[in-house]
C-alpha cells in the first residue's frame, strides 16, 4: 500500500480532480454518447454486415440474411465507448540515470507520472492500458476500465527492470500493428535513440489514428552538463566509455543535445504530436497540469 | 684567439638540473588524468558525437597549456641559473682548453674563523674542488692577492696533482691585500702565456671580498688605471668571483703598542700605551688584555670598548737589564687571531747618550751655543720628563772627528759654522745607524758650507736647505703650530700656557725643505720653523732658529729668539730628542712584508746571520759586504710575530725583530655589491657549511628579462585556463 501511495501523491491527484480529461477530436469520446466510436461493437445500434469467419461468435449471426441467401453474415453494431488509453514506458538501461541534483531516477519519474495519470483515468471511469519496452516490447497490459485494474498496471511498472537498450523505432511500429482500438498513446522516455527511425514509428502509430503524447523525461544534468574536473563517463546501453574534461566539451555537447532536442520537437509538431519536456527535478503536477490544460484548450 | 661578439653562459650550471622540473605540468596532466571521478552516462551518444567535433581543438589547447607551464617552469629555472652574456668575450668552441688563473686573496682578514675552517682554507678547499672538476687539457696558475701580490704558480700548469699540492702548501701571509698592484701582475702573466691552445681563460679571485681591498680609495690617475687594467682583464678573460666572507664582521684588533719616552732605560719605569679597537658592531665589555715581558706574563687588564671605537691602555714596565727586550700585548680570543697581538721591540739602555757639539762657545755659563740644550736635556731640578736618563756630553767642533760617534744616541750640532766632507761622512753614518741629528742654526752658521756639505753634495744629512737669513727691525716672528699635525707638537695640543706660540723669533734661516722631509713647526708667514726627514734608519732633524741666546744681531743687540728662555723650550728639545732618536727603535719594529736587516760598519769578516721566524722555522741569509759596510736583509717576514736573529762570531750577539700587522686589514667590512668592480661577470657565495651556489648576479645577465617572462608565461597561462574552462 506504501508502494502505491508513493504514485499517488496527494499534491497531484488534487490538481487533476477537476480537471475533465478528453480525447481529442480524433478519439472517440470518453464520456458515453458524446461522441461517435470508430470501433465496431456488438451491443448499441446496427452498422453492417460482413461475411463469417471461423471463430467468430454465433450469437451476432444475421439469422434472418441466412434465410433468404444462404450466406452466413455477421451483424456490426456501432458502440458508445469511453476513453481508452495506452501508456508506453520506456524501461531500457538509460532510464535509470540520475544525478546528484535529481531526486528521482528517469524511470523512477516516469514510473510516478504513468501512476498518476491511470490513477485518473480509472476514476473516470475510462480504460488504460500499459506497456513497457526496451528494445522491444517486454509487458502489455491491455486497457481496462475496472478500478481493480490499477493494482496490475502498479506491478507492472515495479516490475520493470531497466538493463537493455532502446530500440524505439521498431517497438512503436510493433505497438501501432497490436493495438486495435484506436485511442490515446501516452509514450515515457528519454527518447535515446535514431530520431529518424523513432519518428517513423511515432507516424505509424499516427496512421493508426492513434492520438499521440509524448513525455521526454529528462535529467537536469542531461540538459545542462553542470561537471568540472576530468570525468570517466561510464556509457549505459552497451555504449563505450569516455574519459574527458567536461569543461572543455560542455558547450560542444550542450550543442548537440539541443539539436536533438530540436529535431524530437519538429518531428512530434509535424505530426501533430504534444510533446512536453519533463525534468526529473520538476514537479510532477506542475508538468501534467500543465500538459493537460493545454489538452483542454486545443480540444475545446 | 678567435673572438666573438657574444659569448653565453651559465654561471650556476648545476641549477640546469631544474629543468627537469619542466616535466612537473606533463606528470600532474597526467596524473589528473588517472584521478578522475566516475560517472554513469545515459547520453552518451551525443558526448562522443561532442567530443569527435571538439577533440583536435581539445587537444591543441591541452598542449597550449601544457607548453605554457612547461615554459613557465623552464623560464625560472633558467633565471635562477643566471645565464650571462659576454659582449666580445671569447668564442668557446666545445673542446677548448681553459686557462684557470686562481687568485686567492692572501689578507689576513681570511684567517677569519667563523667554523672550524678559516676562510683562507675554505678559499683552498673551493679552489681544489674547481680544479678537480675542470676537464682534462685545462691549465692552472695560482697567484696570491696580498700587499705585495705573489705569484705562487706563474706558467700555465697542466700536472694537476702537482698544482693541488701547491694551493695545499699555501699559508696564509698577514699582510693586506693591494688590489690594483695584483691587478698589474696579473695582466703581466695573461700577457706573457703563449699557449694558443688555452684560448678561454678565466680570472677566479677567491676572496672574503672585504672593503679595504675591494673599494680602494685611487683618486685620478690611479682610478683611471685601475678601471682600464679590469677593462683589459675583462677583455681577455671571464673574471670572477667566490665569496667566502660569510659568517659575521665581529673583530678585536691590538692597534698600537708603543712606549711614551723616547728611548727605553733601566733608570726608570717604561710607560707603553696600547690601542685596543673595537671593529666590529657590537660592544665588547670587560675583554681581557694581557701584558707580557720576554714572554712572561706581567700584567692584565679589561678593557671596555664601544662599537667602532678604540680604547688605550697604559702597561708600566722596570726593566732591570739593558739589552735586548720584548714587549707584548695579548687580547682575549676572537674569530680573527691575526691581530690579537702585537709586539715592540725595545733596545733598553743604562740612559741615553747625546753628544752636543758646541759652535760658539761662550767665556760665562749659559752664553754658549750648547749650554741650553744640554739643561734642557738634563735640567739640575731634575723635573724633567727624562730626568736622570739622558747624559749629554758637550764638545766643541773640532772635536766631532776625534769621537766615536757610534756609542752616542743622538747629536746635537748647535751654531756650527760649516763642516768638512769628513765630518759630514761621519754624521752621515750617525744616521745609518739610527742615529738623531738635531741641527740649531745661528749666526756663526755659513749656509752655502751647510748646503754643499750636508745637503747638496755626496752626503746628504740635512732635511732642507738653508736659505738667506730673515730679520726685520723690531718684528717677533711667532711660530704656526699647522694644527699640532706632526707628533712633535703633539704634547703641545691643548697647553697653551707652554708659550709655543708666543715664544718670540727675531731672526732665522729660510729653510728649503728637500724631498720628503716634513716641515713640524713654521712660521707665520709660512717660512719653515722645524724641518724633519729620516734618513738611513735614523732622523735628522733642523731648527730655522738658534737653541742659545749667543746669537746676537749686530745691529738691534737683540739675539736670535729668546726661546731658550721660554718655556717651551724644555719640552720641545725633549720631544725633538725623542723624534730624532725614535728610529733606534723602530728598526727592530716593522710591518708585515718589511725586510729585516742591519749594516754593520768596519765589518771584515762575515758573521753567520740565522733568523727563526714565529712560524718555527730557521733560515739562513747571507751577509753582504758592500766596502766597509757588511748588510743583511731577510725579506720573508709575511707572517706577524717575533724574529729572533742569531748573529755569529765574531759579533756572538742575538737581536730581535718585532713584525706587526697592518691593522687596517682588521676591519671585516665587507664591499657592498654596487663598489665591486662591473667587469666580474659572476659572483658565486659560498654558505658558512656548503660550497654550493647562491645568489649570483651577472653582468650582463638577463635574468631579470627572464623573470619578466615568466612573470608573462604566468598571466598568460592564468587567462588561457580562465578562458577554456569559464568564458566559454
Amino acid at each position: 500500500m506504501q508502494d502505491n501511495r508513493k504514485f499517488l501523491d496527494p499534491r497531484t491527484l488534487a490538481k487533476l480532480q477537476g480537471l475533465e480529461l478528453r480525447a481529442r477530436s480524433i478519439v472517440e469520446g470518453y464520456v458515453s454518447g458524446a461522441h461517435r466510436s470508430p470501433y465496431h461493437g456488438f451491443s448499441v445500434e446496427f452498422a453492417e454486415h460482413r461475411e463469417y469467419a471461423p471463430g467468430d461468435d454465433l450469437r451476432y449471426v444475421d439469422w434472418k440474411v441466412f434465410g433468404k441467401t444462404d450466406k452466413v453474415y455477421l451483424k456490426q453494431y456501432e458502440e458508445e465507448t469511453n476513453l481508452i488509453a495506452q501508456l508506453v514506458l520506456d524501461t531500457s538501461e538509460s532510464m535509470r540515470y540520475q544525478s546528484a541534483q535529481a531526486p528521482l531516477s528517469k524511470l523512477e519519474y516516469a514510473e510516478c507520472v504513468c501512476a498518476a495519470l491511470a490513477y485518473l483515468v480509472l476514476e473516470q471511469q475510462d480504460s488504460i492500458g500499459l506497456a513497457t519496452f526496451d528494445s522491444e516490447l517486454r509487458t502489455m497490459v491491455r486497457p481496462s476500465g475496472n478500478p481493480s485494474h490499477f493494482k496490475q498496471l502498479l506491478h507492472v511498472i515495479q516490475s520493470a527492470v531497466p538493463r537493455r537498450k532502446t530500440r524505439i523505432g521498431p517497438t512503436f511500429h510493433d505497438l501501432a500493428e497490436r493495438l486495435k482500438r484506436r485511442g490515446l498513446v501516452v509514450v515515457l522516455s528519454d527518447l535515446f535513440d535514431d530520431v529518424h527511425s523513432m519518428l517513423t514509428g511515432l507516424k505509424h502509430l499516427r496512421h493508426r489514428r492513434h492520438e499521440v503524447i509524448i513525455f521526454h523525461v529528462l535529467d537536469p544534468a542531461e540538459l545542462e552538463f553542470p561537471f568540472g574536473n576530468t570525468t570517466l563517463f561510464h556509457g549505459l546501453e552497451e555504449m563505450p566509455d569516455v574519459l574527458t574534461n567536461p569543461r572543455a566539451l560542455r558547450q560542444a555537447y550542450l550543442d548537440e543535445f539541443g539539436r536533438f532536442l530540436q529535431s524530437v520537437r519538429k518531428g512530434c509538431r509535424a505530426e501533430h504530436i504534444d510533446y512536453l519536456l519533463l525534468r526529473t527535478d520538476q514537479s510532477l503536477e506542475v508538468a501534467l497540469s500543465s500538459f493537460l490544460a493545454s489538452r483542454m484548450s486545443r480540444a475545446r | 684567439m678567435q673572438y666573438a661578439p657574444l659569448a653565453f653562459g651559465f654561471a650556476n650550471l648545476a641549477m640546469l638540473g631544474w629543468l627537469a622540473a619542466a616535466a612537473i605540468p606533463i606528470l600532474i596532466h597526467l596524473w589528473n588524468k588517472r584521478r578522475y571521478r566516475e560517472e554513469s552516462w545515459a547520453a552518451i551518444e551525443f558526448l562522443l558525437a561532442a567530443l569527435n567535433k571538439t577533440s583536435r581543438r581539445m587537444w591543441l589547447e591541452q598542449w597550449l597549456l601544457l607548453a605554457l607551464r612547461m615554459a613557465l617552469v623552464a623560464v625560472i629555472v633558467l633565471a635562477v641559473a643566471q645565464p650571462f652574456w659576454q659582449a666580445s668575450g671569447l668564442a668557446f668552441a666545445p673542446g677548448q682548453r681553459t686557462l684557470k688563473m686562481f687568485v686567492i686573496d692572501n689578507s689576513y682578514s681570511m684567517g677569519y674563523r667563523p667554523t672550524d675552517k678559516s676562510r683562507f682554507e675554505r678559499a683552498k678547499q673551493r679552489a681544489v674542488q674547481i680544479v678537480e672538476e675542470s676537464t682534462q687539457g685545462d691549465a692552472f696558475m695560482l697567484v696570491l692577492l696580498g700587499s705585495p701580490p705573489s705569484v705562487v704558480v706563474g706558467t700555465p700548469a697542466g700536472d694537476r696533482r702537482d698544482f693541488l699540492d701547491e694551493i695545499e702548501a699555501l699559508k696564509l701571509a698577514h699582510t693586506s691585500a693591494d688590489l690594483p698592484a695584483t691587478l698589474v701582475r696579473l695582466e703581466e702573466l695573461l700577457a706573457a702565456v703563449d699557449d694558443a691552445g688555452l684560448s678561454r681563460r678565466e680570472l677566479i679571485f677567491l676572496t672574503d671580498l672585504g672593503r679595504n681591498t675591494w673599494a680602494p680609495d685611487l683618486k685620478g690617475e690611479e682610478a683611471a688605471g685601475y678601471r682600464q687594467r679590469l677593462d683589459h682583464l675583462a677583455s681577455q678573460a671571464v673574471l670572477s668571483i667566490v665569496d667566502v666572507g660569510q659568517g659575521g664582521s665581529e673583530n678585536m684588533a691590538v692597534t698600537d703598542l708603543a712606549m711614551q719616552e723616547p728611548l727605553a732605560t733601566t733608570a726608570r719605569e717604561v710607560a707603553l700605551e696600547t690601542q685596543i679597537r673595537n671593529f666590529g658592531n657590537q660592544a665588547r665589555n670587560r675583554h681581557l688584555v694581557e701584558f707580557y715581558v720576554d714572554g712572561r706574563r706581567t700584567k692584565e687588564r679589561y678593557v671596555d670598548v664601544p662599537a667602532g671605537e678604540q680604547a688605550a691602555l697604559v702597561f708600566t714596565h722596570r726593566f732591570d737589564t739593558v739589552g735586548e727586550h720584548v714587549a707584548e700585548v695579548r687580547l682575549g680570543g676572537d674569530l680573527l687571531d691575526v691581530d690579537n697581538h702585537r709586539w715592540l721591540s725595545l733596545d733598553v739602555k743604562d740612559r741615553v747618550r747625546v753628544l752636543c757639539v758646541n759652535g760658539k762657545p761662550g767665556a760665562q755659563p749659559m752664553t754658549g751655543a750648547a749650554d741650553y740644550v744640554v739643561l734642557a736635556l738634563n735640567p739640575d731640578a731634575g723635573e724633567g720628563i727624562n730626568s736622570g736618563q739622558v747624559e749629554p756630553e758637550v764638545i766643541a767642533e773640532s772635536g766631532l772627528l776625534e769621537r766615536d760617534l757610534g756609542v752616542y744616541d743622538c747629536v746635537f750640532l748647535c751654531n756650527v759654522a760649516q763642516f768638512t766632507s769628513a765630518e759630514a761622512r761621519v754624521l752621515e753614518k750617525v744616521l745609518a745607524r739610527g742615529g738623531g741629528l738635531v741641527f740649531f742654526l745661528g749666526d756663526q752658521v755659513l749656509a752655502d758650507r751647510y748646503n754643499q756639505e750636508l745637503a747638496d753634495g755626496n752626503t746628504h744629512v740635512l732635511p732642507a736647505r738653508l736659505g738667506e737669513v730673515i730679520s726685520e727691525p723690531q718684528y717677533q716672528y711667532r711660530f704656526d703650530p699647522l694644527n699640532y699635525r706632526h707628533p712633535l707638537l703633539s704634547a703641545f695640543q691643548g697647553r697653551e700656557q707652554s708659550g709655543l706660540l708666543t715664544t718670540p723669533v727675531y731672526k732665522y734661516f729660510r729653510l728649503q725643505p728637500l724631498p720628503k722631509s716634513r716641515v713640524a713647526l713654521a712660521f707665520y708667514g709660512g717660512d719653515p720653523a722645524i724641518v724633519e726627514q729620516t734618513l738611513g734608519r735614523g732622523r735628522s732633524v733642523v731648527m730655522a732658529t738658534e737653541g742659545s741666546l749667543s746669537s746676537v744681531d749686530p745691529k738691534t743687540k737683540d739675539p736670535w729668539t729668546t726661546m731658550p728662555a721660554w718655556p717651551s723650550f724644555l719640552p720641545m728639545v725633549q720631544e725633538i730628542l725623542s723624534l730624532a732618536v725614535r728610529g733606534q727603535q723602530v728598526e727592530h719594529n716593522l710591518e708585515v712584508g718589511q725586510p729585516l736587516g742591519d749594516s754593520l760598519d768596519g765589518m771584515t769578516a762575515r758573521p753567520t746571520v740565522e733568523v727563526n721566524t714565529p712560524g718555527g722555522a730557521r733560515d739562513e741569509v747571507r751577509m753582504s759586504l758592500e766596502g766597509q759596510v757588511s748588510r743583511w736583509t731577510y725579506t720573508d717576514t709575511l707572517q706577524s710575530g717575533l724574529y729572533h736573529v742569531v748573529l755569529g762570531a765574531p759579533l756572538s750577539r742575538q737581536e730581535n725583530f718585532s713584525v706587526n700587522v697592518d691593522t687596517s686589514e682588521s676591519d671585516l667590512a665587507r664591499a657592498a655589491v654596487e663598489d665591486l668592480p662591473r667587469q666580474f661577470s659572476a659572483r658565486e657565495r659560498m654558505g658558512l657549511e656548503q660550497t654550493d651556489f647562491a645568489n649570483v648576479s651577472y653582468r650582463g645577465g638577463f635574468h631579470k628579462q627572464l623573470l619578466y617572462l615568466a612573470l608573462g608565461l604566468l598571466l598568460a597561462e592564468t587567462l588561457v585556463a580562465w578562458w577554456y574552462g569559464h568564458a566559454r
